[in-house]
């Protein structure tokens, strides 16, 4: 798990992925280290990246005390993905205020809290790559999504201001917001899953969480003129 | 980082003799690909990429249907049925709305939008036999945000966008994927008619160009070409309709 031979891997590009723990996370953190990548995958629970650690997105000293421990243990992180989250429906009346704040504070608060962490160094070295993952629902909205949507929304508008402040320097910003994926976030009695519902939706499926993989790793690897910018593979869900 | 996911593919990269089209020729080649080029002229530039890349050359010009056509059946009958369209093709003129030549109008429409529409129609045969398809529009942000005096080609653009847009829903279900990019400014012989237009020199037009585009440069064309080999890649099947915008953070050229 934790690397034992610094010299060995000396030249590889360092990556933070949140949320590496299951789902989309775990696809990313897997797609990047196949492409050569060493990956530091932050969760609650451990994960199965190069160097696992335990991380509370919604809390900053935890969030700079991972971010310390693996430049400390891998060197300079040229690419980071906040795709740190959790789903759940509720209709407005029901959204206590303690849901609120920490639909908030995971998602908004995780992007925000990751990016003061490794930004600063990026700027330095005039070299580097966030990407904040965010949703289909937050373009298109969704009946009892009001929290949800709400947060990831606010990522989108996060992901624009901070690409424009970032490009002089050299250091790209971009999101995919991806539609119902398949991922343990999706109880088994979702209506996400429901046949009726993916009758609806151009592709006919749910996305893969291999192909938010691939949007991701082509931002970070490949898209060099791109930044500020929202690839949305929703399986047509917003067209 | 060029994975060769394209092996088995037959690949059509229209306006392909120079530019963006030429880039995305070599790229999908470098990723294993059988790539058509095609131009609306043979040409020597033309016969030298299919050349280097181990391509073919089919000249057709896309504005007339029934060039589009037979040359859809040359294809089929040397190489096989097109399994990716990349429709980069683009006819452009610049000039003020009142006064602007009608003919030119239709030129631009009938290259861009409707040589589009013909090439999609002709390459729905192949892709609906083989139950898989990948269809990429070059489209661009002037498309999405119009332009002054570029009344004709944002309009052709914006034209693309939409049929993107209504072929994404339409063909989904089939396995075939629409998409498309609105790339910002890039560094192509086009930016010629710019500069011609606003009386600089191409040198001139690539600093004014870049003082507007928060990443300091205008883009490359291998960088369009990485997103159209990403929006065809047939392990992908959710991404669909959407149009990536490729333009440095241009955030003027945002919706």
């Amino acid at each position: 798990m934790t690397r034992t031979n610094h010299q060995d891997n000396s030249a590889k590009n360092v990556g933070i992925v949140t949320g590496a723990a299951s789902g989309i996370g775990a696809a990313i953190a897997t797609e990047l280290r196949s492409r050569g990548w060493l990956i530091a995958g932050f969760d609650l629970s451990p994960a199965t990246s190069d160097f696992d650690v335990i991380v509370d997105m919604s809390d900053m000293a935890s969030v700079l005390a991972g971010v310390a421990k693996v430049v400390d243990a891998l060197g300079p992180i040229n690419a980071v993905v906040s795709a740190a989250g959790y789903y759940e429906m509720f209709p407005i009346a029901s959204i206590y205020k303690e849901q609120w704040d920490r639909m908030l504070a995971v998602h908004l608060g995780g992007a925000f809290n990751l990016a003061q962490a490794v930004i600063p160094e990026m700027i330095v070295r005039r070299e580097g790559s966030f990407i904040g993952i965010t949703s289909e629902l937050a373009m298109g909205g969704g009946g009892e999504d009001v929290h949800y949507a709400s947060a990831k929304g606010a990522i989108i508008g996060f992901i624009r201001s901070l690409a424009v402040e970032l490009a002089p320097h050299r250091v790209r910003v971009n999101g995919v917001a991806p539609g119902p994926t398949d991922t343990p976030l999706l109880t088994a009695d979702s209506p996400w899953r429901a046949p009726q519902y993916l009758a609806t939706l151009p592709s006919r499926s749910l996305a893969k969480p291999e192909d938010i993989a691939l949007v991701v790793a082509h931002l970070i690897e490949e898209a060099t003129f791109t930044t500020g910018e929202i690839i949305s593979p929703n399986s047509g869900a917003v067209i | 980082m060029a994975t060769a996911n394209y092996e088995n593919k037959v690949v059509l990269v229209t306006g392909a003799a120079q530019g963006m089209g030429k880039v995305i020729a070599e790229t999908f080649a470098a990723r294993g690909a059988t790539v058509v080029v095609n131009d609306r002229t043979d040409s020597v530039a033309l016969r030298e990429l299919a050349g280097t890349i181990g391509g073919h050359t089919a000249v057709a010009d896309v504005s007339n249907r029934d060039e589009v056509i037979k040359m859809f059946k040359e294809i089929e009958g040397s190489v096989g049925s097109v399994d990716v369209l990349i429709s980069n093709h683009a006819y452009m003129s610049m000039g003020a709305f009142v006064g602007y030549d009608h003919e030119d109008w239709w030129k631009v429409v009938n290259t861009n939008l409707s040589g589009t529409f013909w090439l999609i129609q002709s390459a729905l045969d192949g892709m609906r036999k083989k139950k898989a398809g990948r269809i990429v529009v070059i489209c661009s942000g002037w498309g999405v945000i119009g332009w002054p005096e570029a009344t004709a080609y944002s309009a052709s653009k914006a034209g693309l966008i939409s049929l993107v847009k209504t072929l994404g829903r339409e063909l989904g279900p089939e396995n075939i994927v629409v998409n498309g990019i609105a790339p910002g400014v890039v560094d192509t012989p086009q930016l010629q008619v710019d500069a011609d237009a606003a009386k600089v020199s191409l040198a001139q037009i690539h600093s004014l160009y870049a003082e507007d585009i928060p990443l300091g440069r205008i883009g490359l064309p291998i960088e369009i070409a990485h997103t159209a080999a990403l929006l065809a890649d047939f392990r992908i099947r959710s991404l669909v309709g959407q149009i990536v915008q490729v333009n440095g953070a241009e955030i003027r050229g945002r919706v």
